[in-house]
């Protein structure tokens, strides 16, 4: 009777294990093919996100000569009308493109005056280390409810800076020398309207060497 | 005496009454439906921890390890969910189910539970050193599993039993609904509830009357590290995320609960849905201080207030040795 009773637990509880499996056996090199597959690759996908997206979509920046006297007449309008924000954070982003007169270089940063006739910087280009979201969230290319996983989209960020810092900023820094104009297009992160928004911080995604005077 | 036993059983009832009373006239927010499903899914890991809790403390133990076990169990789970088990001895790679993640995370808390019943039995150490040892031992085991960073993202069927609803009732409040049910039967209703009391009303007693003190503390501890794993699984269901350091502190939660809900911590006296009583005050205290703006500093400061009258009250009542 008892064995009975244990040859009865058995059978269901294998019945059990047959209905609801609780695992998988797996060979391990496609498990790993599987996993490597499976796992995001941030370096990888900003990448092409930047040939294929990102420089495709640079001629829907707004001019800067259009964008930098909109922020300084009315910078609420401005905000309405050529801004963009994530989620329900505070800060804003401008994507931005234009040329400029380099006015100051130094080790943080390079200052071009937009303006024709003016001496006083507009837009501050980085000329060491990238921080922030401003390529993710600027263009409004990459929406984060596409990323389950926070950290990939974190990650992406990560990855589109140091692309900046290894591509785009080592010849800017080469060329950029008091006088020269520089054609530009990227992204700014207005967190602070009262020293955001002039100058401009913006994260270039591409610059070129306009004129040597 | 007979007015002082009616009060002393009601007590805990009468003071959530009191409390959610005069939270009602406080915060206009505090009596909603929202508010109501919010507590009962706040509260449903504590009751989870401390319906075990309750069987240790009333056969005269302790347990401090539950909110490692919670931690460890949660953790274990998720990542055999993501990482799978590498059996490279084999050649292959268990890779779990959502379910089998689960089963696995219970087993591994039914097992540690049983390792402070066996170190309580076996080896004669007090539940307090005992289950103190396995608090910081499962913490370690579960820094060395995870590494000491979440393991994220486990997906919606793991994620069911902690965000899931179902009738509009969190499945978390189901499921810890489902436990105080079944645990009140077997405390009640099942010879192995009335060897707990006798356990926890004299220990000498019982092994004299040809109890088996020691198996009986094994099913206790194994329960509670059972009933840990079960709140581990559900506070990383919920997340959708393991953190290693999830449950930091819980295990005073849960004897707090389950000290205002009358159980006595010298053993043998006390209920389970005593204990629902003690989470649920608990929970509205934590829920009401937060409503009314309360600084944090003071929610503890009140919630230890509210310990110290509930162990004095139990004193106070207690028949003299």
């Amino acid at each position: 009777m008892r064995a009975l009773r244990w040859i009865s637990f058995m059978i269901v509880l294998a019945g059990l294990g047959w209905r609801f499996p609780l695992f998988h056996v797996v060979p391990l090199q496609q498990a790993v093919a599987e996993k490597k597959a499976a796992t995001f690759d941030p370096t990888h996908f900003a990448g092409t996100f930047w040939t294929n997206r990102l420089l495709a979509s640079l001629d829907k920046a707004v001019s800067a000569t259009v964008l930098l006297p909109a922020i300084q007449s009315d910078p609420a309008t401005a905000k309405k009308q050529f801004a963009r924000s994530v989620g329900m954070g505070e800060s804003y982003f401008y994507f931005v493109a234009g040329t400029g007169r380099v006015v100051s270089v130094s080790d943080d940063e390079i200052r071009l005056a937009v303006t024709a006739t003016g001496t006083n910087a507009d837009i501050s280009l980085p000329a060491g280390p990238v921080f922030g979201n401003s390529l993710r969230d600027g263009t409004g290319l990459l929406n984060v409810s596409d990323y389950p996983n926070s950290q990939d989209f974190n990650d992406i960020s990560a990855a589109l800076n140091h692309l900046v810092e290894t591509a785009v900023l080592p010849p800017l820094r080469t060329q950029a020398k008091v006088g020269v104009h520089i054609a530009f297009a990227g992204c700014a992160e207005v967190a602070d309207e009262s020293s955001d928004l002039k100058p401009l911080h913006v994260v270039p995604v591409m610059t070129r060497l306009t004129s040597n005077q | 005496m007979f007015k002082s036993d009616h009060f002393k059983r009601f007590q805990s009832f009468i003071a959530l009454a009191v409390m959610i009373i005069a939270l009602s006239l406080l915060s206009d927010k505090f009596l909603t439906l929202a508010n109501g499903r919010n507590i009962l899914l706040q509260i449903a890991v504590n009751l989870c921890l401390s319906i075990g809790m309750t069987l240790v403390i009333l056969t005269g133990g302790i347990d401090l390890s539950v909110g490692a076990i919670l931690g460890f169990a949660g953790a274990f789970a998720a990542g055999l969910l993501k990482n799978g088990l590498t059996l490279k001895c084999f050649g292959v790679v268990l890779q779990f189910t959502p379910f089998g993640a689960m089963v696995a995370g219970l087993l591994a808390g039914l097992g540690l539970g049983l390792i402070n019943g066996v170190t309580i039995t076996r080896f004669r150490l007090p539940p307090f050193v005992a289950t103190l040892g396995m608090l910081s031992i499962a913490r370690g085991f579960t820094m060395l599993w995870t590494g000491g960073f979440p393991i994220t993202d486990l997906g919606p069927q793991f994620g069911f039993i902690g965000a899931g609803f179902w009738l509009g009732v969190p499945m978390a409040v189901w499921l810890s609904a489902l436990l105080v049910a079944l645990f009140v039967i077997i405390s009640r209703r099942t010879i192995l509830g009335r060897y707990i009391y006798a356990v926890g009303g004299s220990e000498k007693a019982a092994a004299f009357s040809g109890l088996n003190v020691n198996l009986i503390k094994l099913w206790v501890y194994a329960l509670g590290g059972g009933l840990a794993a079960i709140a581990g699984l559900i506070v990383s269901a919920r997340l959708d995320a393991a953190d290693p350091k999830a449950g930091l502190g819980y295990e005073l939660d849960s004897i707090a609960a389950v000290v205002i809900g009358g159980t006595s911590l010298s053993g043998g006296r006390g209920s389970i849905l005593g204990t629902v009583l003690g989470c649920l005050i608990i929970g509205v205290l934590n829920n009401g201080l937060f409503l009314l703006d309360v600084s944090p500093f003071w929610q503890q400061v009140v919630k230890g207030i509210v310990i110290l009258i509930a162990v004095a009250a139990d004193k106070m009542g207690a028949p003299r040795e």
